[in-house]
């Protein structure tokens, strides 16, 4: 089925997507994540023992299940290419930029879209940043950046990260050797069979329909298409429904239980680093997966930086911390950036720049 | 909604490669505008040159003399 044709099909596409993360938050995971990448990284590199931050360890089988999804529906339709050799090492910078930044904000760009169709106005405050973030990109492009070609490479190379997932899949079906979270994000989460499902689906649809969140914004600034966005807005309006019908639509700042903080400047900044990066990555966090999976080393190098990026954040502490209620006073303690989360994302956002302006078309050519 | 019509599609392997086509062609006025690669041309992401099946000599002149790789060339339905 072509989910492209017309803005009815890619409104269809995000349509199925919104259901599915709809069904995922019904079922157990955590409120208003639902469908996270960056936190779902972060979970999957906990539970692999990359940090040891107790309460988000957790192997997601929607992360396995997006590049699975991704990697068998490109080989079915003939639409698999093993490709390689773009700036890769620069690619594993983006990746932890994109990981470093979402986990200051608390969301990849598909989170954020989640948050507010939850009502979370910090996400409304966040999409600035984002948006601002991509606009940057796309004058880093109009300037002539590139990181360089991708080349055609053994189709080994594009079935190595698919392979390791499907390694990871085995482990939490299989064994007790991957590390599970007892308590917090972590724990919750929707059965393992209907998580695995839902990333497959998700990673399938996304991939006949190249949804990517930064690559949408791009194309509406770049060349006033909105194909992309259309379904971005299908997914929206599906979750805005359910938010709505389930009671959690809360339209707030001060939101315990959310996940999420106010330091407006920070969810700005740590957006912005993730819109600029996804843009000169040639992507968003979702949109590195599905590539991946249909081939791409470059983004499965940009997979292992954000799996990179989300154990440093965690393990140098410069993930944001949630708004909550203190169990024992019935306050509420507000979520905060800490200092070194505050310079990470400077450092992400003048290493941005150093790329965006430093990689030229001409280079290495 | 827009009809669709026969173009001329110019892929490319960068996004630079793309933008350098479009500075290319408003320098030596030749018609065509940005678009998204047409989803039954690639799954990728990139930006494609559309333009008038009639261009294709001067527009393969401009890349030869810019110095600008085509990935493929290609005669698509596009809405205009």
């Amino acid at each position: 089925m072509n989910l492209s044709d017309s803005k009815k099909k890619l409104a269809l596409a995000g349509i199925i997507c919104g259901v599915v993360a709809a069904c995922l938050a019904y079922f157990g995971n955590p409120a208003n994540m639902a469908f996270c990448i960056a936190c779902f990284i972060r979970d999957t590199a906990g539970a692999l023992g990359l940090h040891s931050t107790e309460t988000v360890q957790y192997a997601r089988p929607e992360i396995l299940g997006l590049v699975l999804g991704a990697f068998i529906i490109s080989v079915a339709t003939k639409e698999y290419r093993s490709m390689a050799g773009s700036s890769p090492m620069v690619r594993f910078v983006l990746g932890m930029i994109l990981a470093i930044g979402s986990l200051v904000f608390l969301g990849c760009p598909l989170r954020m879209i989640i948050r507010m169709s939850a009502g979370d106005l910090n996400a409304w405050v966040a999409l600035i940043g984002f948006i601002l973030g991509v606009g940057t990109g796309v004058i880093a492009l109009k300037k002539g950046f590139s990181l360089g070609r991708a080349h055609a490479a053994n189709r080994m190379n594009g079935y190595v990260l698919p392979v390791l997932m499907a390694g990871i899949l085995v482990l939490a079906l299989a064994t007790t050797l991957l590390k599970s979270s007892e308590s917090g994000p972590g724990s919750m989460h929707a059965p393992i069979l209907m998580s695995l499902a839902g990333g497959l689906i998700f990673g399938a649809v996304a991939q006949k329909s190249r949804m990517c969140f930064a690559g949408s914004i791009r194309d509406v600034i770049l060349m006033r298409n909105f194909d992309l966005l259309t379904i971005i807005g299908g997914l929206f309006v599906v979750m805005l429904v359910f938010n709505i019908a389930t009671g959690r639509f809360n339209a707030a700042f001060e939101t315990p239980g959310i996940i999420a903080h106010s330091e407006h400047l920070w969810n700005i900044l740590g957006m912005y680093a993730v819109g600029f990066a996804a843009v000169l990555a040639g992507g968003c966090p979702l949109r590195q997966l599905i590539l991946a999976g249909q081939g791409s080393s470059d983004s499965a190098v940009t997979v292992l930086g954000m799996f990179a990026g989300a154990a440093l954040a965690h393990n140098f502490g410069l993930a944001a911390s949630a708004t909550a209620v203190n169990a024992e006073t019935q306050e509420v303690v507000a979520g905060s950036v800490p200092l070194y989360g505050k310079a990470a994302v400077i450092i992400c956002i003048v290493v941005c720049f150093l790329i965006a302006f430093l990689n030229k078309r001409n280079e290495g050519k | 909604m827009r009809d669709k019509e026969l173009r001329l599609i110019v892929t490319f392997h960068t996004t630079a490669d793309a933008m350098a086509m479009e500075k290319a062609c408003r320098e030596h006025g030749i018609p065509g505008r940005l678009i998204p690669v047409p989803r039954a041309i690639s799954a990728g992401c990139g930006l494609a040159w559309c333009a008038p099946l009639t261009e294709r000599r001067k527009l393969l002149e401009v890349m030869e003399e810019q110095g600008i790789g085509a990935e493929g060339l290609h005669e698509c339905m596009v809405r205009v």
